[in-house]
């Protein structure tokens, strides 16, 4: 199999020839910046520094997937959102302490929000990508959910006061800001991204898992439907209260944090969606060493977790060989069970 | 000893009974609540309902008839930011349900902190407090430092995106004896260790004991990043600030 159709055939939850390591968000390092000489932040608004950046995953790492989309401001910049886009050693972030709406009546989606600088950005990186790599591998693009949109642009206190003080409005906010999902989703496939990764951090860490059901389950069997590709839903931390719920949206896969345990999380999901992860960023891959990434792969993949990646964008100062071992790890384990 | 039933106040009673389940904590809240008067504990049971109007006016009432600042603080404002943070530690309430609490809480303080400002009490030490560089996320820096600030400590706060250099200056600056450093993110964490060292770097690090917290921070990690304590939440961040005060932090080491 190409990592393509092993990346694709997993999303399905197809057979196999090896499990496929996957990166939904970013894998991008000072030190592969340094290789390919596309360092932070241009390589987050030119499209040329971010495909050939984003390619190191699979041209470096070994991962079967490629995923360009390095941080979470593309689509809060085109709505208006301030952006802080920092250095090379540091994450394009949003100023989510200068909010640009406070009501539902505030939220206007621009007509050309496709054409704004950090969207067409993904957009072409996309379409190099896929013209570079062709079938060989996946690209897997990214398209911000309403709930993490909100956190942007309303800011997170204000919004997650609004979410208890006004059901009616919050949820208007998130119909609203759906639309964005969809519309950059939809131009990401028609660039050539074979799957979507759908962040919105309705995490345990923040909101009840009755939060998730109450909110977001409706609206994530909506984005599933509309959007026509594999979609891996991503939301950090302790999931495993509503992994039920994310398991009857209809999407492909669930990205998940290494606070849950990979055997419960399966349980959790009972079949119900795919799973990717869930090696630990700061403790393991960023502060261990190669055996300690191993013995978290051997973990997932012994657990049955059908995609191995990192928990969620790693640090940028997390080292080539820590990432290599992820592969390295699943190739390990694999032919040991082809010979036994 | 005091016993659930002696809390007069119903609801605080009935959260008693049903959320705080460790039989010390059981005993020092149950000890708090029926040791303090009533008025007092719906003071207590407003913020533990997150209803900030209802804290604002028996605040203010409380205020009115010469009831003692600190009373009205430690007995019913703090006293309910206790229980709160029991239920959040036991995932009873979440983020958005403590937001709440800390705003009712707060209303309450805008009435006080005045007052004890005003009455020239010394601060039991300062702390810097800081979310790292890079990372723009402040809500469980500021619940800290709101309860610290309830707690008696002087703050420093310095907002989102703080620089290891700034939280030098300012520790050198304030001569605080304590540092409380913050991250959401797992990719700005390392940040936390960048700082530490910087502190090292500049001969300063034995003058100062540091704290770190965040959602993704773990005990080990703060061990792993040379720190000198971790709280999980701003239950736990006070009751560390205490302690390495009391282990010595600001007189001499």
């Amino acid at each position: 199999m190409t990592s393509r159709e092993r990346v694709l055939a997993a999303l399905r939850r197809e057979p196999v020839d090896r499990t496929p390591v996957v990166n939904p968000t970013s894998v991008a390092t000072v030190e592969l910046m340094d290789l390919v000489e596309a360092p932070f932040p241009e390589a987050n608004r030119e499209p040329e520094l971010m495909a050939r950046l984003a390619a190191t995953g699979h041209t470096e790492l070994g991962f079967d997937s490629i995923m360009p989309v390095f941080s979470i401001i593309q689509e809060s910049s085109a709505l208006g959102c301030k952006i802080q886009w920092e250095q090379k050693d540091n994450w394009p972030t949003v100023r989510m302490a200068e909010p640009v709406y406070e009501t539902p009546d505030d939220i206007r989606i621009p007509d050309d929000l496709l054409d704004h600088p950090d969207c067409r950005c993904v957009l072409d990186a996309i379409r190099i990508l896929r013209r570079r790599f062709g079938d060989e591998v996946a690209i897997v693009g990214k398209t911000m959910g309403p709930w993490s949109l909100a956190y942007h642009c309303f800011g997170v206190e204000r919004f997650l006061l609004m979410s208890l003080d006004d059901e009616a409005m919050t949820r208007a906010c998130l119909e609203r800001l759906k639309e964005v999902t969809v519309a950059f989703g939809l131009a990401q496939i028609e660039a050539g991204a074979d799957a979507l990764t759908l962040p919105d951090h309705a995490t345990g860490d923040l909101v009840s898992g009755e939060y998730y059901h109450r909110y977001l389950l409706d609206l994530h069997v909506e984005l599933a439907e509309r959007l026509p590709a594999p979609i891996i839903l991503h939301i950090c931390g302790r999931t495993v209260d509503r992994m039920g719920d994310i398991a009857r949206t209809g999407m492909a896969a669930f990205h998940f944090d290494s606070k849950n345990d990979p055997d419960e999380s399966m349980a959790a999901v009972h079949g119900g969606i795919g799973l990717v992860g869930n090696v630990n960023n700061p403790e393991t891959l960023f502060a261990r060493g190669p055996a300690e990434v191993r013995a978290e792969v051997i973990r997932n993949l012994e657990a049955g977790v059908q995609m191995v990646g990192p928990e969620c964008a790693i640090p940028l100062q997390t080292s080539i060989e820590n990432l290599c071992a992820i592969r390295a790890a699943v190739d390990e384990w694999h032919a040991a069970r082809a010979a036994a | 000893m005091a016993e659930i039933a002696d809390i007069t106040n119903e609801f605080l009673r009935a959260e008693v009974d049903e959320f705080v389940e460790r039989p010390d904590e059981r005993e020092r809240l149950t000890a708090l609540y029926a040791g303090a008067r009533a008025e007092m504990q719906a003071i207590a049971a407003a913020v533990v309902e997150g209803e900030h109007h209802e804290a604002d006016r028996l605040t203010r009432e409380a205020l009115d008839v010469g009831t003692d600042a600190l009373e009205v603080m430690d007995d019913g404002l703090i006293a309910g930011m206790a229980l709160v943070g029991i239920k959040f530690r036991e995932n009873a309430i979440f983020v958005p349900e403590v937001l709440a609490c800390a705003r009712a809480m707060k209303v309450g303080m805008a009435q006080i902190e005045p007052l004890l400002s005003a009455s020239g009490i010394e601060p039991l030490a300062t702390v810097v407090m800081g979310t790292v560089k890079g990372d723009l996320h402040d809500i469980g820096k500021n619940l800290c430092i709101m309860m610290l600030r309830g707690s008696g400590f002087e703050v420093i706060d310095l907002g989102v995106d703080t620089s290891p250099d700034d939280f030098i200056d300012a520790v050198e600056q304030h001569g605080a004896p304590l540092l409380g450093m913050s991250a959401l993110l797992t990719t700005t964490m390392p940040n936390m260790g960048k700082t530490i060292e910087a502190f090292i770097d500049a001969d300063l690090r034995d003058s100062v004991k540091i704290m770190v917290g965040g959602a993704p921070v773990t005990s080990e990690f703060a061990d792993d990043m040379g720190a000198d304590g971790y709280g999980k939440d701003a239950v736990a961040c006070v009751a560390l600030a205490k302690q390495l005060i009391a282990e010595g932090a600001g007189v001499g080491d």
